[in-house]
């Protein structure tokens, strides 16, 4: 059973060569996962199979996947929870209107 | 001392291995030449489980005929695709198809 993520020689259709204005939450999503690296929370390896791992891979880009596997990884070690994780994101969202 | 030198001819292996895998699927059962020995490193299919990944296991550049590796191939036969392998993912090739 091959990963979602191991394509190589797969059929893949014409490749998007436009470049993309890096967006701050992916500079975030960049520091967070790398400083969690640093501090001996997680490695690359298990962030890597956490991506792989995401049931909905496909529906998501590059730094989604980033952000979707390191909060799996900080709720499989238990230092957050699942809940802790929505409650902050619903308060985001209201305070940003929604919008 | 590692199993292989450079200059020995491998074969990747087919294993159906489940998790996380860092022999990409299209190299598996396909011969090719190792180019260089690389070092030895943790175990990244146990370190993707917050496992030590050790002992460390020794890592090699391996070069395969693109031709080899793709049916349909149509550029120059002496192109050829480096990859790393670890050696748990290799054995020797004894067809010795050169």
């Amino acid at each position: 059973m091959t990963g979602v993520h191991d394509l190589g020689g797969s059929p893949g259709g014409p490749v998007d060569k436009g470049q993309h204005e890096v967006e701050d939450w992916e500079r975030l999503a960049d520091a967070v996962t790398i400083a969690l690296d640093i501090k001996g929370i997680k490695t690359t390896d298990e962030h890597r199979r956490a991506i792989e791992s995401l049931e909905n891979y496909r529906a998501l880009g590059y730094y989604e996947r980033w952000v979707a596997a390191t909060e799996k990884l900080l709720v499989e070690k238990g230092i957050l929870t699942r809940e802790e994780v929505d409650e902050r994101s619903a308060e985001i969202e209201n305070r940003w209107g929604g919008a | 001392m590692t199993a292989f030198e450079t200059g020995d001819r491998v074969r990747v292996r087919s294993a159906d291995k489940p998790g996380h895998v860092r022999t990409p699927e299209y190299l598996k059962g396909k011969t090719g030449r190792v180019e260089s020995v690389l070092g030895e490193f943790r175990n990244p299919e146990d370190l993707a489980y917050g496992l030590s990944g050790l002992p460390e296991r020794p890592l090699y550049k391996v070069g395969f005929r693109q031709a080899d590796l793709w049916s349909d191939y149509e550029g120059p036969a002496d192109d050829y695709l480096y990859a790393d392998v670890y050696e748990q993912w290799l054995e020797h090739d004894e067809g010795g198809i050169t």
